[in-house]
């Protein structure tokens, strides 16, 4: 047995090529598998720590259903019976530096010690004198701030120094440990209200509570109050297309990664076919044969694996960057911390590498096993696939792809439910890769003998009687060149269609402080209002609340300019609708509209600082400011419902022309830089919302990027195991009369072949793809609706990538044909 | 055991008996704030021991109720209450309750009015609050701290109104009512003083060393009938208890001297009507401050001082704590041989030991005692209260 084995583990130093490309493309599966993973693990796991982190341990907290409440409130929660423990926050964002935008929390280090007592100790955790005075400073000095460690180490500042902020410049007297990605400053509660300008005021009131009916009963009107379970799963919930988008990608890489490894096992099995007969002519027995074979593939499972496992983390690494600026631009302001390495890691890559491994070789193992020696000592090249096989592979084929679209067709009842159609889907295309092929050689060996004559014709029907290898390596390739061709014209569609509602909805000649961290003062909007040449203005007010236990955000708007300005998409109706809003009624976006299934005319109740009011539904927009739903309404409804005048941007709207419209909005600029509020001019905006946009599609890119990295090493396995195989044919075509140079064009077209096949398959299935993803996936997971926007450059680059990575694959074999001798080549036979 | 020989000195050393409070104050003082910050006050209290706060010297005119308010001008200020209590069924309970004011400023000069915010940080108010369940050997204490903010702590100037988040005491005509909730605990008594106020030292100043200005105005409410409510954690709703109280009042700006390790204090209610204080402070050498000494009330409320020399304390029994490990006296034989005084006093739970958060180690023992003897050479009983630092732990090292 002994002997069996490592004559075939030496051959793999013999062909040491091979070795490491089938090394490689194990190693890349299992990289992409774990790298996605880990990343989105990390970066679920450090948005769970951040809301823990900032939770502490408060049971619940109560706020005002919008802007902030009156300190005094404090006076009664003190007292109240269900109260063990109450904490006063003041939860704002403010700009550091030129950097990001960090939560800031105002806090009263006494009464918070209750809640989050790890913070709060640390201000005089240290030895020397001068950092015990830190709670000193911490309450005497008005700029005074606490930073968390990540923060500290990041900007390279310690007790101390200042930092340069939207609100001026802030003292670091102290840092804590923050186990979460999310930054965080913490200032005293007197202070932030200082800088904040809002003296008297709270934001919310942190509680630790023993009776939350009885506290209920007391405070409903005018107050929301939230437990910790409500807020983990409202936080969660804002997170839930993020997160789909994340499973649906590890599951790609899951599904491009085990394709590859499957297909190089096979590949290895079957490239040593004829040594399996020599073994078994000189009296191998069958199974020691199988062993020796099993060896030989979990060996490279496990190397492959472990390599992988390593690779992937490092990638893992890069990914959650990109994760953590999509979340920042979406949600809020997280840096993922990567998880630390584990050597479940290295196991799962193992698992993986050996258990797709195993898939990809035991077919044909098992089939050369059974195979008499004979016959297997002739190797590979008389074993045809019949024209039967590939046929009745095809029906089946066809069959799971009607599953798949029987599975896509029920998406609505869960999003899973439309991933796993997709998958299927393409399982099922690639089981007809054969009777593609079959349809398609005459065609494409007409092409290439036009092209090339005889050796054209050569190479397409070597890819044609090898079969059984090559569909498997073009099956592959078309995956990737698909999902690519799916990835890019989806983000093509919605990229248009984002500018084409901007274009609709965002109007505004100038836009005022459209930041989150920043508000608007009354003032200003007074005195715009005023100004001449200015058409109107749009004030927008936009809170997060909750609507049927779930997160979604209500819109306040002056619908008068907006429906003077503006040319809103409705789903039903035109301009009309708005006549409605200005009496009290509200419309919705189609988000919210899908999402809770209300419809025109139907009412929604929400709690209001009047208590629960219910709005008629007049109008349902299309939008893609959030995937949650937006409830807009009128400023005048929303100030007699929440009492609330807070302005978070305006949007102005100027009628003169010409030179005049310049001046106006060069001095409304001045006017707002001067109370250091950020504008941004229509084409600014739009431009800043597009890169946002961009952002949040890296992680996809980059996913396409992988995939095609993947195809690239099936499809040249594919070429290399081939060529090692068929070695002595070469040896033949030179005996016959080919030059070398023939032969490596011969080597070459194979390849082109290839690629060319795969990308035609590809066509139809990336398209089909890009429909799934528009019209099922992307309408299910965001509820909004995307309008297929068609664009040749998917296609271009898949074509493109599909040629010069077979080009690419072909470079080993044609190295190889022009350095060995033709008689080497020929001695085999 | 102390014993000491000099009856003369009484007069030299009556000054200093009262620096017990003082010590307590700021003992408590650190105990709730550095469970924030362990070593933040001492730096604090450096920079705030200067002669911009008003110092306790001279003779103070007492005029209550104004003096049973606040009076910010000097730095420290608390007010404590102790007491024994009986609920209708005869079983016993312990209670203390107390509060605490300090101002962290580094000098009393006041901030424009105009600009002041209520989060300004003039004062913080501490309070600590331990219940004692002697039948079914249960001991309970929180602690808790806050700032004036927008009326969540303070203390009136011109009568005793003093309020910390929902824990409060207040004077209404002679009664006080005091009143404390957190989680499963909760007190609510009214106490009707039986006994005029008693003044200790020279007129209420009470001398704590020998430099001028380490003083303070001391006086307590030693006998106050006690009724009201009172809630355990093993209680599932509130009961009616009634009993004994002792309340003391204390203010000045000084600081202690860091060579003590800690000290006893007692504070007894004799059955006869008489109320005895005695405090005892140790030094780290072993040895005891001179300091140290006590009042002896009357049962008509006339008080003497009973300076060091005529106190003679045995420890009977020791405990130790399975918890800090520290070993506190258990058990006391007190007498005082001028008042006819011969007591043996013992806690009516071991187990009334006070462990603060486990980083900051500050450890005390504060609790409900009874005892029995003779007073004028007639049998008597006593309950009271006894409070036992630096046993698991040096103190001294941390003030």
């Amino acid at each position: 047995m002994k002997i069996v084995i490592k004559a075939f583990l030496r051959y793999l130093l013999r062909r040491r090529s091979l070795s490491i490309l089938q090394l490689s493309g194990i190693a890349c599966g299992v990289a992409a598998v774990i790298g996605m993973a880990i990343s989105a693990r990390s970066a679920l796991y450090s948005f769970n720590e951040a809301i823990e982190f900032l939770r502490g341990k408060a049971t619940h907290h109560i706020e005002r259903p919008a802007g902030s409440m009156d300190e005094v409130t404090l006076m009664e929660i003190k007292d109240d019976p269900a109260v063990d423990f109450f904490s006063p926050v003041i939860d704002r964002r403010i700009r550091a530096g030129d950097g990001e935008v960090v939560r800031i929390l105002g806090i009263d280090p006494f009464l918070d010690s209750a809640i989050r007592p790890e913070i709060v100790r640390t201000i005089s955790k240290g030895q020397s004198p001068q950092e015990n005075n830190a709670l000193y400073d911490f309450l005497y000095e008005e700029n005074a701030v606490l930073i968390d460690n990540n923060m500290a180490g990041q900007l390279g500042i310690s007790s101390g120094n200042t930092i340069n902020t939207n609100k001026g410049a802030v003292k670091v007297v102290g840092t804590f440990s923050n186990p979460s990605g999310e930054p965080l400053i913490i200032m005293d509660i007197g202070n932030a209200q200082k800088i904040f300008e809002s003296t008297g005021k709270i934001d919310r009131i942190d509680l630790v509570l023993n009776d939350e009916t009885g506290f209920r009963n007391r405070w409903d009107k005018g107050f929301k109050i939230e437990s910790n379970k409500q807020r983990r799963e409202n936080l969660t919930a804002l997170l839930r297309a993020f997160k789909l988008n994340l499973q649906a990608l590890s599951l790609l890489a899951l599904f491009v990664g085990v394709f590859l490894i499957y297909n190089t096992a096979m590949f290895a099995v079957v490239s040593r076919r004829k040594d399996a007969g020599i073994m078994r002519g000189i009296g191998v027995r069958r199974s020691e044969v199988f062993f020796a074979f099993t060896t030989e593939i979990m060996l490279f499972g496990i190397a492959g694996g472990a390599i992988g496992s390593v690779f992937g983390y490092i990638l893992s690494r890069i990914l959650i960057d990109i994760l953590g600026n999509t979340i920042s631009d979406l949600y809020f302001f997280l840096r993922p911390i990567p998880l630390p390495w584990s050597w479940w890691n290295l196991i799962a890559g193992i698992a993986l590498g050996c258990g797709a491994s195993l898939l990809g070789g035991i077919t044909p193992m098992i089939d050369l096993v059974k195979t008499e020696p004979v016959s297997a000592l002739r190797g590979r090249i008389y074993q045809r696939t019949s024209k039967n096989t590939v046929k009745r592979l095809s029906v089946f084929g066809l069959m799971i792809i009607s599953i798949g679209v029987f599975f896509l067709i029920f998406t609505s009842a869960h999003v899973y439910i439309g991933f796993a159609g997709t998958f299927i889907f393409l399982i099922g295309i690639s089981l007809t890769t054969g009777l593609v092929l079959m349809g398609s050689i005459p065609l494409l060996r007409r092409f290439f003998s036009y092209l090339s004559g005889t050796i054209g014709k050569i190479a397409i029907s070597n890819i044609w009687l090898n079969t059984n290898r090559t569909s498997i390596a073009v099956a592959a390739f078309m995956i990737a060149l698909s999902m690519a061709i799916g990835l890019s014209s989806l983000i093509h569609s919605f990229r248009h269609s984002l500018i084409w509602w901007m274009n609709s909805q965002l109007r505004g000649d100038i836009y005022i402080s459209t930041r989150s961290d920043v508000d608007v003062p009354l003032e200003l909007y007074e005195e715009l209002k005023n100004m001449p040449g200015i058409g109107g203005i749009d004030v927008y007010r936009n809170i997060q609340i909750t609507f049927r236990d779930k997160p979604v955000h209500l819109t306040a708007i002056d619908s008068s300019v907006l429906q003077r300005y503006t040319n809103f998409s409705w789903l039903k109706g035109g301009s009309e609708n708005w006549d409605p809003v200005k009496k009290g009624s509200v419309i919705i976006s189609e988000s919210f509209s899908r999402r809770f299934r209300i419809k025109e005319g139907d009412k929604v109740s929400i709690e209001s600082a009047k208590g629960i009011v219910s709005l008629p539904v007049t109008g349902i927009f299309h939008d893609y400011s959030t995937e949650h739903g937006v409830i807009m309404m009128d400023r005048s409804t929303y100030i007699d419902l929440f009492n609330d005048r807070t302005i978070n941007s305006l949007g102005i709207f100027i009628d003169v022309k010409g030179e005049q419209r310049q001046k106006i909005i060069e001095e409304v600029e001045n006017m707002a830089h001067a109370r250091g509020l950020p504008t941004s001019r229509q084409r600014q905006f739009h431009d800043r919302i597009l890169a946002v946009f961009d952002n949040t599609f890296a992680i996809t890119r980059s996913m396409r990027t992988l995939a095609i990295i993947v195809a690239f090493f099936g499809i040249a396995g594919a070429l290399m195991t081939l060529f090692v195989e068929r070695q002595q044919e070469f040896g033949i075509y030179r005996a016959l009369g080919f030059s070398t140079k023939q032969v490596a064009v011969i080597t070459l077209l194979e390849g082109i072949g290839m690629g060319l096949i795969s990308f035609l398959m590809s066509i139809f299935t990336g398209s089909a793809i890009a429909y799934i993803l528009i019209k099922v996936i992307n309408l299910e997971s965001f509820n909004w609706t995307i309008f297929f926007y068609f664009s040749l450059n998917p296609y271009i680059t898949a074509f493109t990538t599909a040629i010069l990575a077979s080009i690419g694959a072909s470079l080993y074999p044609l190295w190889k044909v022009y350095r060995l001798y033709p008689q080497m080549q020929i001695r085999e036979e | 055991m102390f014993k000491v020989q000099c009856p003369g000195l009484k007069d030299k050393l009556g000054f200093l008996k009262n620096q017990r409070k003082i010590w307590i104050f700021l003992f408590c003082f650190f105990l709730s704030f550095f469970y924030l910050s362990p070593l933040t006050l001492y730096p604090l209290l450096s920079h705030c021991y200067t002669s911009e706060w008003k110092q306790a010297i001279g003779k103070w005119v007492w005029e209550f109720p104004r003096d049973h308010g606040s009076h910010p001008e000097y730095k420290t200020e608390w007010w404590y209450f102790t007491g024994n209590l009986l609920d209708e069924k005869g079983k016993r309970y312990g209670y203390q309750l107390t509060f605490f004011r300090h101002s962290l400023k580094k000098s009393p000069e006041k901030t424009d009015k105009n600009q002041k915010s209520p989060w300004t940080v003039d004062d913080i108010y501490l309070g600590h609050f331990a219940i004692t369940d002697i039948q079914n050997k249960k001991f309970w204490f929180t602690e808790r701290t806050s700032r004036r903010g927008p009326g969540l702590a303070y203390a009136a100037t011109d009568r005793m109104d003093i309020r910390l988040l929902n824990w409060n005491a207040i004077m209404k005509k002679n009664n006080i009512f005091i009143k404390a909730r957190h989680q499963d605990m909760e007190i609510d008594f009214e106490l009707t003083p039986i006994k005029n106020i008693v003044l200790h030292g020279a007129d209420g100043l009470s001398m704590k060393g020998e430099r001028q200005g380490q003083a303070s105005y001391y006086y307590s409410l030693t006998r106050l009938e006690t009724k009201g409510i009172i809630k355990t954690p093993l209680s599932n709703k509130a009961f009616k208890v009634k009993g004994l109280s002792w309340f003391d009042h204390e203010f000045g700006s000084n600081q202690l001297s860091p060579q003590q390790e800690g000290w006893d204090w007692f504070s007894l209610h004799l059955s006869d009507g008489r109320d005895l204080m005695i405090y005892i402070l140790r030094k780290k050498d072993g040895t005891v401050e001179d300091a140290s000494s006590g009042t002896l009330v009357e049962k008509d409320g006339s008080s003497r001082h009973l300076i060091r020399p005529f106190i003679n304390i045995q420890i009977l029994d020791r405990w130790q704590s399975t918890r800090s490990k520290g070993i506190y006296p258990n058990g006391w034989r007190i007498q005082i041989p001028s008042a006819q005084i011969d007591l043996t006093i013992y806690p009516l739970l071991a187990e009334q030991e006070l462990i603060t958060d486990s980083s900051t180690r500050i450890i005390y023992w504060e609790g409900a005692v009874e005892g029995k003897g003779t007073s004028k050479n007639r049998p008597i009983t006593a309950t009271g209260y006894i409070e036992l630092t630096g046993y698991a732990g040096s103190l001294g090292g941390i003030f």
